[in-house]
């Protein structure tokens, strides 16, 4: 490395990147777990708050390719399973530093229909508690007691008719919105999953393409767990951001991660009746890295890792030092029977020397030498993770980007300022060290956020973050300073519901994190410009689908409403003969208020033609309580009241009744 | 107790239109998919459909097609669905109901593989990962002994793209890696298991908001297919008739074409054993105890759209044979007929304004939730001799005086329906009187009681390519059998085209959530003469409320592609890498 390189020109490249192709985050991912989809978790997001800057968002999304007409028996959370995320702040300690466990209950509140949703109930309703611990799991604190979860989506006359929960969807959704007696925001739903990627393609042998490219998860919903949680509630000596010595201060990284597991035994009853958990809880699915289990593990070792603690996972390193995916970037390899990663191709020759295919040495070759002394290729510094031996390349960018976090030390720096290499200082762009060896969502939440609306936003996260400070003169006048750079608060610093994984982890197989730092494609002759066509060629890669299929809301939850399952009008059959009821299509409005009620409620009506018209109120059984015969009246609004005050506390059901058939019936709480 | 048909006038059969003899319950949905709260969790496990007729392409075989695992998504990578291990799936057949338990079993255990587990890919460079392979038993003594018939069956792999297919992937066209998968049993029968398209249609979205249905052609709001371009895996049989004939009897022995003795009653199941036990660590599952019935079918839409939610995990694990006694309340009192009934609730169920049942038939007969139905004949004079004698038929079909649908929805799922009256088409009966013997047009009578589709061996087919094949099945058989020339000028035993249609077994083309809604509102007993109540005792009962019912569909009336014209019958199934779009909802 004997050549300046000026930091500039180029594009370029993310640091460190996964691996991994695409596909479904982690969706039906293994064997085993994707023919459990209530336990399957399939996204992990962690970002800080656009919407509240000294807050930190969590998404943990459950439940794979959920029909949004699903029915009978839309999906929910399950019961039998604990839902839990797990926050490592603290790499002294072990175990978790904070952990959110969600345990659901289902209750069927009218058993006697097969619909889902029918005159206010719901079948089932869910609900739920969650506890906290802040001792590694020892001890547990509710912090919510009941929450609701919002049912699906179903329809208009489901969701908003009188005969369903005469509501609106945003109604539901905001009525789940919980804070947490520990200050959290929480909310546990059916939404849209944020999730895209071109299935069909990735998994065809890496069949990808710009051009027919499709969402495999288009309208589809999930189920997704959802936090916002103040910074200095994360942060492990509980300082908020105000302390920070800077944007990168390596005291506010945080490494999440999401699980699910379900009781050792399930015993099924012989009769249908509810099956019976015993034993201890073995954990099922996992995910902190999007991608892991989907296309960097492979298919002989997914159900171990899914049962593996991130804490202990040191058996899966060999396949980011060596990943898959890096065998069809390479010419050498199966690169030639991969023409949909035909723009992406590794380093042979980097700086004329270094080759990073599978097998090869990378960087072995500077193992202990002057030049990476102080770095943090230097044995005393990082210990032997990055340059473990030979034949191991990527342990060197894929693997750190995966299992500890990548510090703001040389050679982790842009090229941006180097002069003799990449070994010398540069402009600093990521710091999520953490080192707990293990898989992890690693955010540093003191690097602020950039705005959905600033015009250099990015769904390529850091990638892009990495271009700008390469090649924008507003990052590159500054040299080595550390500025804040658009991006940088997006993957693999975190998680955006936002950003292009899929891209950004191929283009990081392929060497562009290398690159960024100054370890150039082949192509590059050593001197002038570094951005050659290798280089662009990556860059300008893109994985297919590179947004999702909806918006996003702008604060919490973020994630959108789920699909909802009918759409468009409905349809009104003509009536017929003696059947007509006299109100057509045009149906009366019943209301009830105050609804709940203690003592008296109005009971109130419109009619739209004149009719002979009666009251009554039944209760759950059916049992008629109350009847009110108005006898003929005139079209108009007409309002009646009921004295329920000595009724048992209950559900009631007023009845409209015109021409001696029920025109409408109104759900009353009694309470 | 007076005769209440009196029945002076002649009606010339005529001029209408339809009807079906005996159907069906229920409401629209997937026929079986995800429709119970714990099998809704348990996807491979899960029977979606069920299907049983004669072949058209060897007529002297019966095709059953049992599929299983709902909602497949074709690009579904990289982890796609295929048959589980540690699942008994089974198919049931009962040929006599004088013997206990199956008559004749076939149960499918199957094994996976991973050929090359140092990859991510499903299939790559030769290799298959969860290569599943299959073994297929047979037991003909009510599951005592099995004997092996299919010792290593191939699962054909997921339909995943051209790449797959190519020189990195199998090397073999998808057809043929398909079709090579058919094999021969030991005993005869051809066999197939595999992933297909999903042969079942509805308008999902419509069906279970409420009832929120949108009939096919209607101007607001088209329906959607909520199985459009998704797979499922399937389980065909190909049998010959003699080898499910009770007596071994082949077709040229039939007596005529609805020969009782030709009926045959099919229920396909799927089990798990009764303990799992995850290993922590690994998540690996080890299975121990007796095995444990988790999902059974055998009429389309039972558990979806007539067992209510408090009781649905309870049916799937019930044995038609033993356990449906408990359910007969849902059957004479359904609950889709609540939505068809302005005095329940359906002036709040606007797009089933078409379906409403008869109030006063023939000015006598209320045939809605808990009135009496054809009660106030019980015992009398008129019904001696017809199947609603007690002598004749048991209690089954008038019980008491609150189950009016013991009469039509019940018998169609418990029993099947006997060729005998009042069981038989108006034309022929004088006007007014359903009880008088009237065209034969159905006879899947299989008195052991219980949910089992049946089918009736000597009917002959309906040629796929016949004029007037329908996906009504027997209600357009009854249709022509009332309206058409060719069939309504006499009252003789005859073929009709759809006499092989569902409710008498089902075809893979037949719509059976129209059917079954059309059935709810009473279309089966105006077939045999219990008119509409706007019907005026004279001229002609086709009458506007019988227009409207049988105008009426569910929405989606077909599968979202073709048959195959030769066995397995059910399509290949879509390819994840270009499958053409279509919206689901």
């Amino acid at each position: 490395m004997k050549k300046i390189i000026k930091s500039a020109m180029s594009l370029v490249a993310l640091l460190f990147m996964t691996q991994l192709t695409a596909t479904a985050s982690s969706h039906r991912e293994a064997p085993l777990i994707s023919a459990d989809p209530l336990a399957d978790n399939t996204d992990l997001y962690a970002f800080r708050s656009p919407c509240d800057t000294n807050n930190i968002v969590i998404i943990a999304n459950y439940i794979p390719f959920e029909h949004p007409a699903g029915g009978p028996n839309w999906y929910s959370f399950g019961e039998n399973v604990r839902y839990e995320i797990h926050i490592k702040n603290d790499a002294t300690t072990m175990g978790d530093d904070i952990t959110y466990r969600f345990t659901f209950t289902h209750t069927l509140e009218d058993g006697s229909t097969f619909f889902n949703i029918r005159l206010g109930q719901q079948n089932p309703k869910v609900n739920y508690i969650c506890e906290k611990s802040t001792d590694g799991g020892a001890t547990w604190t509710t912090i919510v007691t009941n929450g609701d979860v919002p049912p699906p989506n179903i329809g208009p006359r489901s969701i908003n008719g009188a005969a369903g929960l005469n509501t609106t969807y945003s109604a539901l959704v905001a009525a789940a919105l919980e804070t947490a007696t520990s200050g959290e925001k929480v909310f546990c739903g059916p939404i849209d999953d944020p999730f895209f990627v071109d299935l069909g393609g990735a998994f065809d042998l890496g069949g990808f393409r710009t051009t027919g490219a499709r969402d495999g998860l288009e309208k589809f919903n999930c189920h997704s767990i959802c936090l916002e949680i103040p910074v200095s509630m994360l942060q492990k000596s509980g300082q908020d951001l105000t302390m920070k010595s800077d944007i990168l201060d390596g005291n506010y990284v945080i490494g999440v991660w999401a699980s699910a597991s379900r009781p050792e035994i399930t015993t099924l009853s012989p009769t249908g009746g509810a099956p019976v958990a015993s034993g201890s809880w073995v954990q099922v699915s996992r995910l902190g890295m999007p991608l892991t289990n989907e296309a960097v593990i492979p298919v002989g070792m997914k159900d171990t890792w899914n049962a593996t603690s991130p804490y202990n996972d040191a058996a899966f390193i060999p396949y980011f030092e060596n990943p898959e995916l890096a065998l069809y970037m390479d010419d050498l390899l199966y690169g030639g029977a991969v023409p949909g990663l035909a723009a992406l191709r590794i380093q042979h020759a980097s700086l004329g020397t270094y080759d990073f295919g599978n097998g090869m040495d990378g960087l072995f070759p500077l193992k202990g030498s002057p030049a990476v002394a102080g770095t943090a290729l230097d044995d005393a510094v990082f210990g032997t993770i990055l340059l473990p031996g030979a034949a191991r390349p990527r342990a060197v960018d894929i693997l750190p980007i995966f299992y500890t976090g990548v510090p703001n030390m040389v050679p982790y720096q842009l090229a941006t300022g180097k002069i003799s290499g990449p070994l010398d200082t540069g402009k600093p762009f990521i710091n999520n060290f953490l080192p707990t060896l293990g898989d992890m969502l690693r955010l540093n939440m003191a690097v602020p956020p950039t705005p959905r609306s600033h015009p250099q936003f990015s769904s390529l996260g850091i990638v892009q973050c990495a271009v700008l400070g390469l090649t924008d003169p507003a990052y590159t006048a500054s040299g080595t300073a550390l500025q804040w750079i658009p991006n940088m608060d997006g993957f693999p610093n975190g998680r955006r519901l936002e950003d292009d994984v899929t891209t950004i982890e191929l283009q990081a197989v392929s060497g562009v994190a290398l690159a960024a730092i100054g370890l150039w494609y082949d192509d590059y002759p050593g001197t002038g410009s570094p951005v050659t066509t290798d280089l662009l060629d990556v860059i300008t890669f893109n994985a297919g689908v590179t947004a999702n299929d909806t918006t996003f809301k702008t604060c919490f939850p973020y994630v959108q409403d789920p699909w909802q399952g009918f759409n468009g009008a409905s349809y009104v059959g003509p009536t017929t003969g003696t059947q007509d009821l006299g109100i057509g299509s045009k149906l009366s409005v019943l209301t009830g208020y105050p609804n709940p009620f203690t003592a008296n409620t109005n009971i109130r009506y419109q009619i739209v033609n004149d009719a002979t018209v009666s009251i009554n109120v039944t209760d759950m059984n059916g049992k008629v309580v109350y009847t009110e015969n108005q006898g003929k009246q005139l079209a108009g609004t007409y309002t009646i009241n009921w004295n329920g005050g000595n009724m048992p506390n209950g559900v009631y059901f007023a009845n409209l009744i015109i021409n001696s058939r029920k025109a409408q019936t109104v759900k009353l709480i009694k309470q | 107790m007076v005769n209440p048909y009196k029945f002076k006038k002649r009606i010339a059969l005529p001029a209408f239109c339809f009807m079906l003899g005996l159907f069906l319950s229920f409401s629209a949905i997937a026929s079986s998919h995800r429709e119970a709260p714990l099998i809704s969790n348990d996807p491979l496990a899960d029977n979606t459909d069920l299907y049983a007729f004669r072949s058209p392409q060897d007529t002297n075989r019966i095709i059953i097609i049992a599929n299983y695992i709902p909602f497949e998504l074709p690009e579904g990578g990289p982890n796609w669905s295929t048959f589980g291990e540690n699942i008994r799936y089974e198919i049931h057949i009962k040929n006599d109901a004088i013997t206990t338990g199956d008559d004749i079993t076939y149960r499918f255990t199957f094994t996976r593989t991973n050929e090359d587990p140092t990859t991510f890919f499903n299939i790559r460079l030769g290799a298959q990962n969860i290569k599943t392979t299959y073994m297929c038993e047979k037991s003909t003594d009510g599951g005592a002994t099995f004997t092996t018939i299919v010792a290593a069956g191939t699962v054909p792999p997921n339909n995943i793209g051209p790449r797959s297919e190519g020189p990195v992937g199998l090397g073999t066209a998808y057809s043929t890696s398909w079709s090579s998968a058919i094999t021969t049993a030991t005993s005869g029968e051809d066999v197939f298991c595999g992933p297909a398209d999903d042969p079942f249609f509805v308008d999902l979205a419509g069906a279970f908001d409420l009832g929120n249905f949108r009939p096919n052609g209607n101007t607001t709001n088209a329906p959607k297919d909520g199985l459009a371009r998704f797979n499922c895996h399937t389980i065909a049989l190909s049998i010959p008739v003699d080898m499910l004939q009770k007596s071994g009897q082949d077709l040229s022995m039939a007596a005529n074409i609805l020969d009782g003795d030709y009926v045959i009653g099919v229920w396909a199941s799927a089990s798990r054993p009764q303990v799992k036990t995850l290993t922590a660590g690994t998540a690996a599952e080890a299975y121990s105890g007796p095995w444990v019935q988790v999902s059974r079918l055998g009429m389309p839409l039972t558990n979806e759209a007539i067992i209510p939610v408090g009781m649905k995990d309870a049916w799937n694990a019930a044995s038609p044979y033993t356990g449906d006694a408990p359910f007969i309340p849902y059957f004479e009192n359904p609950e889709l007929a609540l939505y068809m009934d302005d005095s329940q609730f359906g002036g709040a169920v606007p797009s089933l304004n078409e379906l409403r049942m008869q109030t006063a038939s023939l000015g006598a007969f209320d045939f809605r939730n808990t009135k009496k139905g054809l009660w106030s004949l019980k015992g009398t004079a008129a019904v001696a001799g017809t199947a609603l004698d007690d002598a004749v038929f048991g209690t089954i079909l008038l019980p008491d005086s609150t189950s009016p649908r013991a009469v039509d929805i019940l018998p169609i799922f418990y029993t099947g329906v006997p060729n005998l009256a009042p069981y038989q088409l108006a034309t022929g009966k004088p006007v007014g009187n359903p009880l008088a013997a009237g065209k034969p047009f159905i006879n899947n009578f299989l008195p052991t009681l219980g949910d089992m589709l049946r089918l009736n061996m000597a009917t002959p087919i309906t040629p796929r390519n016949h004029p007037k094949f329908s996906s009504l099945g027997i209600v357009q058989c009854a249709v022509l059998g009332l309206t058409d020339p060719a069939y309504n000028t006499t009252a003789a035993l005859q073929w009709i085209p759809n006499m092989d249609g569902f409710p008498n077994g089902r075809r893979l083309e037949d719509d059976v959530t129209t059917i079954e809604l059309q059935a709810v509102s009473g279309v089966a007993l105006a077939a045999i003469g219990l008119w509409y109540d706007d019907y005026p005792v004279s001229g002609s009962p086709v009458t506007d409320d019988l227009l409207s019912v049988l105008g009426f569909t569910a929405g989606v009336t077909t599968n979202d592609t073709t048959f195959r014209t030769g066995f397995p019958f059910v399509q290949t199934p879509w390819r994840g890498y270009d499958h053409t779009i279509q919206s689901r909802f």
